[in-house]
């Protein structure tokens, strides 16, 4: 009795060792079973070293030694496999033999045993594919209950003389079994711990980082200005509860949020020593507020006590701006912040770059759509003049008119900017260029226009319809010795689950031939466009019949997305 | 008085041309027509001598109009164009009369003094082969009422008669406003009668006649004479002796 309680005394010492060396790095490869030489290597220096402790702190009786070296065996088998626990079994009854004693012998082959015992069991765990049970208190208690024994039984066995091999026994083998196991059990416990706090913490920092990743996704779709700085900064804030999050560029503040706000105004020349560090080093700088203090530099009264600043950088590594995490004075920095902080700067650059490299996409389609515009080609123009030029011989109120379907249709292809118009301004656009052709093509042109009222009022892209009406006269109804006609049609279609809206441009020349990289710029651009923003099941369709007819159909969808 | 035809698509642009020439009192406009193929009937029949060409009209344009022209009886040209950057500069090139639209009185004034100038000095025609095209891809014919736009190789004979130019195809016959001379240089038909061309790759057979002449069978059984003088050349042309 006396000996458990001893035993157990000095298993006492040895967990709070353990519980201790469980606070510190060298034990987070054991929380992991990666099967990597980089873990069992780090098993066995672990356990190597506890198989030794454990023989240290044993107790002289009997010319041997009571001890829970078995706990470093065992738990080494049990967590680096059957090689690992091998080893450590080795190493520790090498170790154990060269202290001597009459169960030298015994014991280095006993611990040696215990070691792959515990291998076998996670072999066995490995191949039932329930390695997960390894970390298991119970597991351990029983696998150790069972190793001691064997351990006894090899002493009974190989010990010599066997008379006092079997009174050690006697003495030793209960408090043995009972510290060795009770030991390992608790031993498997703080493990365990360690891995549920750190899988804790892993889950909340993937959680947060995830749902900020996600909330950020196209907000700088605009660029990297305050207005998406400030939804960002907004977005961190509430999803890291840090005390206040600041965004800057090279020069000033361009966001911020939280505690300090009152001061920290958006706008302000950036005056922080250690954002300035860290724009000029690209490095990142944490000021804790303790080991170097830290005071807010636009503020004396400012509650900040600590920050992280982390650059911002270009994809060739130049600092743009920087993301500063503040916790006020009577707060600490958490670990989980600083590293999430670190990780988020990054996120924003990518979101930053992408979201410039959409805007460079919108300017070259903003381009296009001049491009478009510029299409008013100068044929179309003279050749109107000299409509107008004949009109005014003999109807000058009706060339004043031609005069005026001139000046409106080029006035709204100057209309620059606008992105989305209504069918109704599209189709007077439409209008004014038709009056015109119907002048010019007087006699050879007729135009019929079947258009649902309810489409009017939608919005669809600008110049959607207009390329399509000059392409179907410049290349069809124009090259007509006959009669040319044009129909224009709008209604709604009902398509498996949704309703489109269907605008199609048909003319009886049936002259379309796949474009040409140039002759049909004009229609791909419609296409890409109306692709670009409501996706790719949607645009224009192309269909022809030989000297029959040509049709060009749009189809969008009624209830887009976008406008959400 | 010149005697002018002008032949544009576009009505006001005819009507607008016109009315310049009347004013200018030099000018008498004996036709108006909206497409090459009435511009090059009215030409064939009426001889102008001074025709007003638009280049852009459908199916065939101004261009290829002038190459549909026999260069013997040709009538002076006007090119005129609202805007065509490589026609102006071929005009220019060359030094061919043109107008842009809408046309300036005062220049159609100096355009008409020249075309006089070259009347009474019986100057030569300019030489319009730099801008015309080599080969014909369509012909004209009038068949029983109806334009048609022929393709060269479908037509198998052409030949002249006094009622005009006649096409055969395979199922048809038609009435072409072109010169047989024009057809030859502008077509792969082949010569093989003073009257008559023929497509070398619809020739069946070549029945040698005892006078030295000789009759072509077409795929579709059309026949044709082959003159003494064109035999030669007929044999040469597929390598026999």
């Amino acid at each position: 009795m006396e000996v458990t309680l001893l035993l157990l005394q000095q298993l006492s010492v040895y967990l709070v060792i353990t519980y201790l060396l469980s606070k510190t790095p060298l034990f987070m490869p054991l929380i992991f079973i990666s099967g990597r030489n980089s873990h069992r290597i780090a098993c066995y220096i672990l356990f190597s070293s506890f198989c030794i402790l454990g023989t240290y702190f044993s107790l002289s009786i009997e010319n041997a030694l009571a001890n829970t070296r078995a706990i470093g065996a065992v738990m080494g088998g049990l967590l680096g496999g059957p090689l690992v626990g091998l080893a450590v079994g080795l190493t520790g009854g090498i170790h154990r033999y060269s202290m001597g004693g009459f169960t030298d012998v015994a014991c280095m082959i006993s611990t040696t045993t215990e070691g792959l015992i515990g291998g076998l069991l996670h072999l066995y765990y490995l191949r039932k594919g329930r390695i997960e049970q390894i970390f298991r208190p119970m597991i351990a208690l029983g696998i150790t209950l069972f190793a001691e024994i064997v351990q006894m039984l090899i002493i009974l066995a190989v010990a010599e003389p066997f008379d006092q091999a079997w009174l050690l026994v006697q003495s030793i083998a209960l408090p043995m079994i009972i510290a060795n196991s009770l030991g390992a059990a608790l031993f498997m416990s703080i493990i365990q711990d360690k891995k549920a706090i750190f899988e804790k913490n892993y889950n909340a920092f993937s959680t947060t980082a995830l749902r900020i990743a996600q909330r950020a996704v196209g907000v700088f779709k605009h660029g990297f200005n305050a207005k998406s700085c400030q939804k960002i900064a907004d977005i961190i804030y509430q999803e890291t509860a840090v005390g206040a999050v600041s965004i800057t560029d090279k020069e000033k503040i361009l966001a911020f949020v939280g505690v300090g706000q009152d001061h920290h105004l958006c706008g302000t020349v950036i005056s922080s020593a250690y954002t300035l560090q860290a724009i000029e080093q690209g490095e990142i700088m944490y000021v804790d507020g303790y080991s170097t203090s830290y005071q807010c530099s636009l503020n004396d009264g400012c509650k900040l006590g600590s920050v992280l600043v982390i650059p911002l950088l270009e994809a060739d590594g130049r600092v743009f701006g920087t993301v500063k995490l503040y916790e006020p004075k009577q707060k600490l920095f958490s670990t989980l912040n600083r590293s999430l902080g670190e990780g988020l700067a990054k996120l924003i650059s990518n979101q930053i770059l992408l979201g410039r490299y959409i805007q460079q996409k919108n300017l070259i389609n903003q381009s296009e759509i001049r491009l478009l515009q510029a299409q008013v080609n100068p044929h179309f123009l003279f050749n109107t003049l000299n409509t107008i030029s004949a009109v005014t011989r003999k109807d000058p109120q009706k060339a004043r008119e031609l005069i005026q379907h001139l000046s409106h249709f080029f006035r709204s292809n100057l209309k620059q900017n606008i992105e989305q118009v209504t069918v109704r301004e599209e189709l007077e656009h439409v209008h004014s260029y038709l009056e015109i052709e119907l002048a010019r093509f007087a006699d050879r042109l007729t135009v019929t226009e079947e258009i649902d009222e309810r489409l009017l009022s939608l919005k669809i892209p600008t110049f959607t319809l207009q390329p399509l009406i000059e392409n179907a006269i410049k290349h069809g109804t124009s090259t007509l010795i006959g009669q040319g006609k044009l129909t224009i049609k709008g209604y709604f279609l009902e398509q498996s689950k949704e309703t489109l809206v269907v605008l199609e441009v048909i003319d009886n020349a049936g002259n379309y031939r796949e474009p040409s990289s140039s002759t049909g710029l004009g229609l791909q651009i419609v296409d890409k466009r109306i692709k670009n923003q409501y996706g790719q099941q949607y645009g224009l369709v192309m269909t022809c019949e030989a000297n029959q007819y040509c049709k060009a159909t749009i189809t969008l969808p009624l209830h887009s997305r976008q406008e959400a | 008085m010149l005697k002018a035809i002008v032949i544009d698509d576009e009505l006001y642009a005819r009507e607008e041309l016109n009315e310049l020439l009347v004013e200018s009192q030099q000018v008498e406009v004996i036709a108006q027509c909206s497409n090459a193929i009435e511009g090059l009937k009215a030409i064939n029949s009426l001889k102008p001598d001074v025709i007003f060409l638009d280049i852009h009209m459908p199916q065939i344009t101004g261009l290829e109009l002038l190459s549909m022209l026999d260069p013997v009886s040709m009538p002076k040209v006007v090119f005129v164009t609202a805007y065509d950057e490589y026609a102006i500069k071929a005009f220019e090139d060359n030094a061919f009369d043109y107008l842009l639209k809408p046309v300036e009185s005062s220049r159609l004034h100096k355009t008409l003094q020249r075309i006089k100038l070259i009347n009474e000095q019986k100057l030569d025609q300019p030489n319009y082969s730099p801008i015309t095209c080599q080969k014909l891809e369509l012909i004209p014919c009038s068949g029983f009422n109806r334009i048609l736009l022929l393709e060269p190789n479908n037509i198998e004979i052409a030949m002249s008669e006094q009622t005009g130019v006649h096409l055969l195809t395979d199922s048809d016959k038609f009435t072409a406003s072109l010169s047989l001379k024009v057809l030859e240089e502008k077509t792969d038909l082949i010569r093989c009668h003073r009257q008559y061309l023929i497509n070398p790759t619809c020739i069946r057979e070549i029945k040698l006649l005892d006078n030295g002449s000789a009759e072509i069978v077409t795929k579709s059984n059309h026949h044709a004479p082959v003159s003494r003088r064109y035999l030669k050349v007929i044999k040469d042309r597929f390598g026999l002796l």
